[in-house]
């Protein structure tokens, strides 16, 4: 399976939307129908321990129709905070899990990338007929951007 | 009913074997009840088409009516006279609607003084619209133009317009769909239905449904997508019933492991394509006659298959996956083709104990919520469903929790399944019969309640089952395939 002339296009407008090369996996993920979607240029936000790295989502085969999914994820898996955050005292990113198989078959390879989970699409449900993958993309970041301690 | 006369627009072209017309029954309603009002005198009104473009039959579908203005035409029992005004502002409308969208002319041959009216073009109507027909469709190759007569009781007759090669020409048009909650469909002088020839053998049921019943089965054309636990006892049933045409998707190859569950499976069909066994089985019980099943080994949502769907009257939605019913539901209401979407459900707790089975039918056609307003579909769901043996791994990675592949195949059995093929076959005759007053939403049957329950999700107001309405090909419909 290839990722559709839709999804395509899609990709190619958030590039151009964004500022940020991205490009989609040729196959999707083992075992699933999603397609691995990322840029290799994402600044990060100031209090991690690297400036800059992947930062990805996967996308249904069946896009738009389907939305992303309510997650997005960064490489590399080694980053951490530069300074403990007040609440829990970590260096670590607890908002985000290090797992395995996420984007098999990406231009990444087989390599484990931080999964930050959230109800990005819970209180305006993905309209296929209307919202973008910079839509998306937008959420993403914007969720990126709260303190640490959030969750 | 092909009349060759010369000039600026001739008769007797050819666009596809069968040409349709077809209405949400609101809007045809809404143009009876306008036109048939100015009885005894003539009355007319355009309207805007959309094309449906299968593979043997083209259907114009009838869209936004454009009402004349005071003045705007002149009529009496015999004749009308429309003002270049009129004619001229419904083109710029068709313009601004897009280059696929044409213009219907549906006007009246009412009841008066003469005695009924008879739906049947007049040498006038012949040579005005031979006249008008070329202003309205030259240069929009893209879409259908048509022209009805209404009866004063209930008869139609009508053809189209489009522009070819040899210039502007015209097809009687052989049937009227009018599309609600149910399915009308309205012969006109053209039609190519046929009877059965021995209605003997459908006595029983004709009982129940009458003669214009079983002449209507006969003649229905059904596609069903996916032959398997839920298509084969479909295909048997409607079959048996006395549908006369039916077109079958399913790309599987019959395994014994199909055989429990899956009707016409026999030990000799096994390796072999589930669409050769269940079309053998099709032909074996039909009591329809003619009957022609025509099948295919692929998905009934690629291009080519959403191509053919359009060619039915009536969908079965057996598939196995949320996916497919994407472009099937979109299908149903910009192609004004009521689809039946039935599935069946096992549902493990934590102990992996079955602890709930449900099995649904749920008619998709105008005036009843769609898949998605139904939320049996949603980008959630679809997006779960694309997960494969990933899914929720976001929400399990969050708590570190690991992994649980499961094997991605879920029990079926044969008494669930038929369940969910009757209730759909009860809203079938519901859909192509009437035979009450109300087609119920989405009906679902639960265990362990043994409950029958109707859906009481209404029509979301900003769903696409509204605005997609009779769009045709104007809308984009992505085909899926499950490779």
């Amino acid at each position: 399976m290839e990722p559709s002339s839709d999804l395509k296009d899609a990709v190619r407008e958030l590039s151009e939307q964004s500022g940020h090369l991205f490009s989609v996996s040729p196959r999707p993920v083992t075992g699933t129908s999603l397609f691995v979607v990322h840029t290799d240029d994402q600044p990060f936000r100031p209090e991690y321990t690297v400036p800059s790295g992947v930062f990805g989502f996967r996308v249904p085969f069946n896009f738009p129709d389907a939305g992303p999914e309510d997650s997005f994820f960064i490489r590399p898996v080694e980053i951490k905070l530069r300074s403990p955050d007040p609440v829990r005292g970590s260096i670590e990113l607890h908002r985000a899990a290090k797992v395995d198989g996420f984007v098999a078959e990406s231009a990444l390879g087989n390599v484990p990338v931080l999964i930050f989970s959230w109800h990005l699409w819970n209180k305006t449900p993905w309209n296929r007929r209307k919202h973008k993958l910079l839509d998306h993309y937008t959420h993403c970041i914007r969720r990126f951007e709260l303190p640490e301690h959030d969750s | 009913m092909n009349r060759q006369l010369e000039g600026i627009a001739q008769f007797g072209g050819h666009l596809t074997d069968e040409v349709h017309l077809a209405a949400d029954r609101r809007i045809w309603q809404q143009i009876n009840d306008g036109l048939l009002a100015q009885a005894p005198n003539e009355a007319c009104v355009f309207v805007l088409t959309r094309p449906s473009s299968g593979v043997i039959r083209t259907t114009a579908i009838l869209g936004e009516v454009l009402w004349p203005e005071p003045g705007d035409v002149k009529s009496t029992p015999r004749r009308l006279e429309i003002s270049a005004d009129y004619i001229s502002r419904v083109l710029d409308s068709a313009t601004d609607a897009g280059p696929s969208v044409g213009i219907c002319l549906v006007h009246t041959h009412p009841k008066s003084e003469l005695g009924e009216g008879v739906a049947e073009f007049s040498p006038r109507d012949d040579w005005y619209e031979r006249r008008l027909f070329p202003t309205l469709v030259v240069g929009r190759q893209n879409s259908i133009a048509a022209s009805i007569v209404l009866g004063s009781s209930g008869d139609v007759n009508a053809r189209v317009w489009w522009e070819g090669n040899g210039g502007v020409l015209t097809q009687d048009v052989h049937a009227v769909r009018i599309v609600g909650p149910e399915l009308t469909i309205i012969e006109t002088p053209s039609s190519c239905w046929t009877d059965h020839p021995d209605p003997l053998v459908m006595d029983r049921s004709t009982r129940l449904w009458g003669k214009e019943g079983r002449r209507r089965l006969q003649n229905l054309r059904a596609g069903i997508v996916g032959c398997g636990g839920t298509g084969s006892i479909s295909i048997f049933a409607l079959a048996t019933m006395g549908i006369g045409k039916m077109l079958g998707w399913d790309k599987d190859i019959a395994a014994a492991q199909n055989r429990h569950r899956t009707a016409g499976i026999t030990r000799d069909c096994v390796g072999k394509p589930k669409v050769i066994a269940l079309k053998a089985l099709a032909e074996s019980v039909a009591t329809a006659e003619p009957f022609e099943m025509k099948c295919w080994q692929d998905w009934g949502t690629t291009t080519e298959g959403l191509k053919r769907l359009k060619d039915c009257d009536i969908i079965f939605c057996c598939v196995d996956k949320f996916a497919p019913r994407v472009p099937l539901n979109d299908l149903a209401y910009a192609h004004l083709i009521p689809t039946l979407d039935m599935s069946s459900w096992i549902h493990f707790d934590g102990n992996k104990q079955v602890d709930a089975l449900m099995t649904h039918a749920h008619v998709w056609s105008p005036g009843i919520p769609c898949a998605w307003c139904r939320e049996t579909l949603s980008s959630r769901i679809l997006i779960q469903e694309a997960q494969g043996n990933q899914r929720n791994i976001e929400n399990r990675a969050t708590y570190g929790m690991p992994m649980n592949e499961t094997d991605g195949v879920e029990p079926s059995v044969l008494p669930l399944n038929m369940l969910g093929v009757s209730l759909a076959l009860m809203q079938f005759m519901q859909v192509a019969l009437k035979i009450t007053d109300r087609t119920p939403r989405d009906l679902k049957f639960f265990l362990t309640n043994w409950e029958l329950d109707e859906s009481d999700r209404a029509i979301r107001p900003d769903c696409e089952c509204i605005s997609s309405i009779g769009a045709g090909d104007t809308l984009i419909i992505r085909p899926v395939t499950m490779d």
